[in-house]
């Protein structure tokens, strides 16, 4: 349970008092991503990543003449462990920079140790949006990186008419299925025509949802599911979904939470046909992928895969050891001003930008599922730039986030105030 | 690889450009369309393409829509392309024949969208109505009714007259009653299809009706002889706001003032310190504000805001309609009665649905609390290790898969070894644990909740701590269906029989064996069952043996509709209290009950609330703990040694 | 039912002070008290000196609250008899009513400060507004829901993060023990409960913030300029004098009469209505005291973890208050905060990596992996062979000076003292 694990190390924070006086060396990276508990399968992986990463890197002569140490800790997918385990980080370890969290809750979780600790965090996974914090850099997709273009996809490639927008009750599907409401009501779409359930994690009676979505197609329109049903519950959905033989050309689903890693805990033969969005697929063709496959493999094994969140990391870390080489120091706020405007080519082809809202810049891809558990990228759009406040709501239609320019990651621009400077958690 | 790439150039320079026939010329003139293609641009070229007449363009099309279709990035032509490892192999578009090999990197697969891939398939329907192979022809008809189009009708007539297969021709038949009742032009035949349609279910009958039902909204006086569904009302159809909005679209009353439209104006108009005469600290509150505004309006400062109060007159002036698109009443009223007749029975079919949902659940239930209730029964303990045999059963069914890659013989060898490998861990817990905690209840309960995480984690540690497969055989795929509303899938149906297998086997263990009538002795009196020589260790272990190896069992049927996980079990196993609780401890028939309550519960609040599946389950317990205040023994009460 | 001899029963509530010495006198409770203090001190000088981090401070005050906790499951388990498992529901909920003011006050700040910079004085729908969007833009919703009408103000909040767990307590205890509901029922029916309150706090459209819960709870509005080394140690001291105070209380409940009457129904509830005490008043307001005490835990628990949110209610974590005291010994107050304060300082050393990892040759045993393993199968261990806990090593030292017998047994439905009468 939570508190349990909430509690610190002992020996480790008493020996705090061995304070670090010394100089910058090693320069030090902190992996704040659960290694036991609920999420720690998919966060291991991140974990691995950035090792791998901080490796390489030391191959290739370490960053400012010192060598790279990843210090790893292990918030057991516990959120308060989170804050806990950040102010370990930023106070007893004294990290230069952070790579961490895939929940949204667990970032809101460390988010206010990061602003009062002025702490430096890459987030790597897609994520609601709505947020923009002075320390943290976003490298998973906002919304519009992903979500807005596969209902565009569903609109115009597929002419989906109606859409159920189906979700696992939490933050990440409830404030992505208000937005994307909110754009496809803009697009012309009624009411009526978008059914919206949310499901408890880890739910397994299908039956009555996929029954209630096949009825959506009586009045003779295409429809189609958008889901944002998160981790094992896609399991008892695409088999419910399979079992009721509808098939990807009936009822499209996208997913915007199923990838490679996802994906291998599945039979995908029913499943062909049917899409997931993300920023980056292991199917796709670059030299740059290629080459990072086959380090990934060489490592973790020949049967591992490789995932969009993990792309966010390897942009994420090499912006950052750039950042660092063109500031010359790792301190918090020259490299901070040093990744406006870094540059990174993306594994799946095109250049990230970091962008003055702390997002970044990527391409969007839709693959369909394949019979490998692989996808088949159908669709690949120029870069679209992150957008921390999504056009689509009322209410942060007129906010906007610019760090460099405004010193604001909240600012009104209908006031022209900054609403707030601290993030709202 | 250096010498494949050369081999390739040298193989293809020359065939190339011997291979430039009609269907690659074709294509070619269309080449950017078609390597890169989509959903809005493609049909003209797919028309151009159809109506070439090449007898190779069929296999073209359904080539191109399998991904069967590569491109050489360096001339840009089209090939049929399998890839083998880093080389594709080519074939000619003209006529199938070999034309040599090219490095993967240099040719591209064309991937048409699946919008684009409908396109194609609708495309190809032509030449698919009469093609001899009637899986084809089923395809066809199965892209015609996902995408109904006009200009097929004439060909899907054709074809009905030489259909021979009597299914396909029903098929046939039904799919131009459909296509006519939307695109015909023939008033008596679209009434008689129409009047067909009554008498059916279907969701693709139900599609064409609405389709003909389709409106647009038109505010002011609708032109002369238009087709009025209905002319709206402002509280019953359409409220006033609404209204408003729409009139004001037309320019008929002003644009709705937002409170950001009416500080806007505010803020513009401060003049000194006060706006309108109105001090600006004294804009403190909305009324203030408003009134304010009221004064700016008024003055000509700021645009007037709409007179929400008589709406209802203004549209009584300039009334909104709603007109169908399809111009001829006649078919219209004929397809509104036919909805209403298909409406009635779709709903009394969807209650059927409902009820069907509702017996699956009830059956997985229980299944996961039978073993429960007889142990509760017998020895008075909870054990909250329960739901872990569900999952102990459900991975042994994942490693048999592991072992024995035949679906069918592996659930066939899984099922018994669940129950012999779940039963065996009960047996265990009781020996070792449970035992020595006789007639301590709540100790036996925190007891065993330390086994249920001990459990837990150690298969985490085993198996990881995602979900693992479990597949059911394909003779279990698939959804038995009496019609498009009223279904359930395979799996379901098959739990449902083994719910009542074990139900039947339980009931004559109970009732017709030696050991049945030891369990309800001890069950009613355990004292006086000890003083007749009925040994209650023996009977508390045969009880635990069938109750834990039931709930093996369970594991691997649940394990067939849904996620495998070491958590799997702790899902269930407040549902499988419920169960007990609310049925009687201790009764085959009590559990039945308790099962039947909560799953039909649960669907019957899912169904009142459709969009929110987490809240059904939370009024669902919280009406069990009402419904323990009314029956606090259980659906069936039982007179035993928790009678106090 | 209601038995005629009612109101003898009802007298002895006020019993107090009936323990064989004044309370403050007694061995347990001052050597108790002096360790607490102890603790504490040294605990402060070593933060002021910086020899500790600001975390440990924190860990070390979040460990105090669960003290508290501990101590109100012992009191209805250990010396009532009733294994409640929703207890920690109770905790949680005294969290989110504190949280709730704490995130209120937070936002209204920042709000009325951006507010107040527009050309307009600031209406008072537009402070909601703004506040909302801002607390619930986050769930994607902006209207705040009824719940908060009250989440300004902070000694409304704070009576809540009291009165809501007693009120639930005393609804549903009501409900459970007229209709006479008891044992592994009551378990049962106390964890569905608990199942239903996290599900419903797990929706979003409740207006809590679903899965997120509430965050930022570190932050104290008005105490923006206090460092966090600081205020963790405000609140360290204040969940120790919270703690003082509770075992004082605990203390004097179970010593009296009330306390005699207590164990009296753990042991034997049948006899004791048959001598005519209302057994389900006592139960009740045990039952209802404690869930209040809880509230009061969480409220002082959660602002130092920063972050409460409907995982910290479910089923699961109440059971593990139910571990704690059982390990460290239930049926005696010590025991309680012996249980909750080793097992979860163990718990955090073995998942923080602080326990070596053992290296078989064949399998390496991580302790993060299996930690969770040792816990169950220990916790299974103690309840088999050693039912008293760790408090039980205290008697092999007290027993050798005096034999005195104060029920501290906690026997589950007298099997305990059926055991020991056929020794």
């Amino acid at each position: 349970m939570t508190y349990r694990k909430a509690l610190l190390s002992l020996p480790l924070l008493l020996a705090s008092t061995a304070a670090h006086a010394q100089a910058d060396c090693p320069v030090k990276v902190g992996v704040l991503h659960s290694l036991s508990g609920t999420m720690a399968i998919s966060e291991t992986t991140l974990k691995d990543t950035v090792e791998m990463l901080v490796d390489r890197q030391n191959e290739a002569g370490g960053l400012l003449g010192c060598d790279i140490e990843a210090v790893v800790v292990d918030p057991a997918s516990d959120w308060p462990l989170f804050a806990e385990k950040a102010r370990e980080l930023l106070t007893v370890e004294e990290v230069d920079v952070i790579f961490g969290s895939w929940t949204s809750v667990s970032r809101k979780s460390a988010l206010p140790v990061l602003e009062e600790l002025n702490g430096l965090m890459f987030y790597p996974v897609q994520y609601e949006g709505e947020e923009s914090s002075k320390n943290v850099f976003y490298t998973g997709a906002a919304p519009n990186q992903q979500a807005i273009p596969a209902v565009d996809y569903f609109l115009e490639e597929l002419g989906v008419e109606r859409f159920a927008l189906l979700g696992t009750d939490y933050v990440y599907p409830r404030t992505t299925n208000n937005i994307l409401e909110a754009y496809l009501k803009s697009k012309g779409v009624a009411a009526e025509d978008i059914f919206v359930n949310y499901t408890p994690f880890g739910h397994s009676d299908w039956a009555t949802i996929v029954g209630d979505v096949v009825e959506m197609s009586e009045d003779g329109r295409p429809v189609g599911v958008i889901s944002t049903i998160n981790g094992d519950a896609n399991i008892g959905f695409y088999k419910e979904l399979a079992a009721s033989e509808i098939s990807a050309d009936d009822i499209p689903v996208v997913a915007f939470s199923v990838g490679e890693e996802e994906l291998s805990g599945l039979d995908t033969t029913d499943l062909v046909g049917h899409l997931a969005a993300w920023n980056y697929f292991q199917s796709a063709e670059t030299d740059a992928n290629a080459e990072f496959i086959a380090a990934w493999k060489e490592r973790m094994g020949e049967d591992r895969v490789t995932n969009d969140p993990m792309e966010a990391h390897y942009i994420g870390f090499n912006m950052w050891v750039n950042a660092v080489e063109a500031a010359g120091t790792t301190d918090v706020d020259a490299v901070r001003d040093a990744m406006y405007g870094q540059e990174f080519p993306n594994l799946t082809g095109g250049t990230a930008v970091m962008l003055p809202n702390h997002h970044l810049s990527k391409p969007v891809l839709i693959g369909e599922i394949t019979e490998d558990g692989q996808f088949d990228i159908v669709s690949q759009t120029a870069e679209v730039e992150g957008d921390a406040w999504t056009d689509h709501l009322v209410d942060s239609a007129k906010l906007t986030s610019d760090w460099p320019g405004l010193g604001c990651g909240m600012y009104d621009t209908e006031a022209e105030t900054c609403v707030q400077i601290q993030s709202n958690y | 690889m250096r010498f494949l790439l050369a081999l390739a150039v040298a193989l293809l320079t020359s065939p190339v450009a011997a291979q430039t026939g009609p269907v690659q010329a074709l294509l070619q003139t269309h080449a950017e369309d078609i390597a890169k293609p989509s959903r809005r641009t493609i049909q003209p070229v797919l028309d151009d393409l159809a109506a070439s007449d090449l007898p190779a363009m069929p296999d073209f099309l359904e080539a191109w829509a399998d991904k069967g279709v590569v491109r050489h990035d360096a001339d840009g032509l089209f090939f049929y392309g399998t890839r083998e490892g880093d080389i594709y192999a080519l074939r000619s578009v003209e006529d199938g024949t070999d034309v040599g090999e090219v490095a993967r990197r240099d040719a591209s697969e064309l991937k048409p969208n699946a919008g684009v891939r409908k396109l194609i398939a609708t495309a190809l329907v032509q030449f698919q109505l009469n093609d001899p192979d009637p899986d084809r022809r089923r395809a066809a008809l199965d892209s015609l009714s996902r995408n109904p189009t006009p200009d097929l009708l004439a060909p899907l007539r054709a074809s009905i007259e030489a259909e021979e297969d009597r299914l396909i021709r029903n098929r046939k038949e039904a799919l131009d009653r459909l296509i006519t009742i939307r695109f015909g032009t023939d008033q008596t035949a679209r009434l008689t299809a129409i009047d067909w349609m009554a008498d059916r279910i279907s969701l693709e009958a139900r599609a064409a009706l609405n389709a003909v039902l389709t409106t647009d909204r038109i505010v002011g006086t609708p032109p002369e002889g238009a087709n009025i569904a209905r002319t709206l009302q402002v509280g019953t159809d359409i409220t006033a706001e609404v209204a408003l909005d729409l009139l004001a679209d037309e320019g008929i009353v002003p644009d709705a003032v937002s409170r950001a439209d009416r500080d806007a104006a505010l803020v513009a108009n401060i003049a000194g310190a006060a706006v309108a005469g109105t001090p600006v600290a004294q804009l403190d509150t909305e009324e203030a504000r408003w009134t304010a505004y009221a004064a700016l309006s008024g003055t000509g400062l700021a645009p007037p805001r709409p007179p929400v109060d008589a709406a209802a007159i203004l549209l009584a002036m300039n009334p909104i309609t709603e007109v169908y698109d399809e111009a001829d009443p006649a078919i219209t009223e004929a397809a509104v009665a036919a909805l209403a007749q298909v409406d009635a029975r779709v709903a009394r079919a969807q209650a059927a649905d409902m009820t069907l949902d509702a017996v699956s659940l009830a059956s997985i239930y229980f299944l996961a609390a039978i073993g429960l209730a007889i142990t509760f029964g017998v020895m008075g303990v909870i054990n909250m290790a329960h739901g872990e045999f569900i999952m102990i059963g459900a991975y042994t069914g994942y490693v048999v898969q592991q072992i024995v890659p035949d679906y069918t013989w592996s659930l066939v060898i899984a099922l018994p070894l669940a129950f012999v490998v779940a039963g065996a861990a009960g047996v265990a817990l009781e020996r070792l644990v449970i035992r020595h905690l006789a007639h301590r209840p709540l100790e036996t309960l925190l007891a065993t909740f330390g086994i249920s995480v001990a459990l837990q984690q150690i298969f985490k540690n085993i198996f990881g701590t995602q979900a693992v497969p479990l597949t059911s055989p394909d003779w279990l795929a698939g959804a038995w269906s009496l019609n498009d509303v009223v279904g359930i899938s395979y799996i379901r149906i098959a739990i449902f029989v083994l719910a009542a297998v074990f139900l039947a086997l339980l009931v004559y263990i109970l009732r017709r064996t030696r050991l049945g009538l030891e369990v309800r002795a001890v069950t009613q009196n355990p004292g006086m069952a000890a003083s007749l020589g009925i040994d209650p260790d023996r009977v508390g272990m045969a009880t635990f043996a069938l109750g834990s190896g039931i709930a093996g069992v369970a594991g691997v049927a649940i394990g067939l509709f849904a996620q495998v996980t070491s958590e799997m079990g702790a899902g269930y196993i407040v549902q499988s209290f419920m169960t007990v609780v609310v049925g009687g401890v201790g009764s085959v028939f009590g559990t039945l009950a308790g099962a039947g309550l909560i799953g039909g519960l649960q669907k019957g609040i899912e169904w009142l609330n459709p969009s929110n599946t987490l809240a059904a389950q939370t009024y669902m317990i919280l009406f069990i703990i009402l419904f323990i205040q009314v029956r606090p023994r259980g659906i069936v009460a039982q007179k035993g040694r928790f009678v106090q | 039912m209601t038995d005629a001899a009612s109101s003898s029963g009802q007298k002895y509530l006020g019993g107090a002070g009936a323990g064989p010495r004044p309370l403050i006198a007694r061995a347990d409770v001052l050597v108790f008290l002096c360790a607490l203090a102890f603790v504490t001190i040294v605990a402060t000088l070593m933060a002021q000196a910086g020899w500790v981090s600001t975390s440990f401070v924190k860990l070390l005050g979040k460990t105090l609250c669960l003290c508290i906790a501990a101590l109100a499951m012992d009191l209805v388990w250990g010396f009532t008899g009733i294994l409640s498992l929703g207890h920690f529901a109770f905790f949680g909920i005294g969290g989110y009513a504190i949280g709730m003011w704490l995130m209120w006050s937070r936002t209204e700040g920042i709000v009325l400060e951006t507010l107040s910079r527009a050309p307009l004085p600031a209406t008072p729908l537009e402070i909601e507004e703004a506040i909302g969007s801002q607390i619930f833009g986050v769930v994607g919703s902006s209207d705040v829901p009824a719940l908060w009408t009250f989440a300004g103000s902070l000694p409304l909040q704070l009576a809540f993060a009291v009165l809501v767990p007693g009120a639930i307590a005393l609804i549903f205890g009501w409900l459970a023990f007229r209709s006479r509901v008891v044992g592994v029922y009551l378990s049962i029916l106390t964890q569905a409960g608990t199942l239903a309150l996290s599900l419903w706090l797990f929706q979003n459209d409740n207006g809590l913030r679903g899965n997120n819960g509430l965050s930022g709870l570190q932050n104290i509005p008005g105490l923006s300029g206090t460092p966090q080394s600081t205020l963790s140690l405000w609140f360290l001291w204040g969940s120790a004098v919270a703690l003082a105070l509770a075992y004082l209380l605990a203390a004097w409940t179970v010593s009296g009469r009330f306390g005699s009457v207590l164990r009296g129904i753990r042991d034997d509830e049948a006899r004791v209505r048959f001598l005519g005490y209302e057994v389900e008043r006592y139960k009740l307001a045990v039952f209802t005291g404690t869930a209040m005490a809880c509230g009061v835990a969480g409220a002082l628990y959660y602002p130092q973890a920063g972050i409460v949110n409907p995982a910290e209610i479910a089923p699961i974590a109440s059971i593990y208050l139910a571990v704690w005291v059982a390990i460290g010994g239930r049926g005696r107050l010590y025991g309680a905060v012996i249980g909750a304060a080793v097992v979860s300082l163990a718990s955090s050393w073995f998942t923080g990596g602080g326990a070596p990892d053992i290296d078989l040759g064949f399998y390496e045993i991580k302790w993060t992996d299996w930690w969770l393993v040792l816990l169950g199968l220990s916790f299974v261990a103690v309840t088999l062979f050693a039912p008293k806990g760790l408090g039980g090593l205290v008697d092999l030292w007290t027993a050798r000076r005096a034999m005195r017998r104060q029920g501290d047994l906690g026997p589950d439905q007298g099997a305990l003292r059926a055991e020991e009468e056929s020794r």
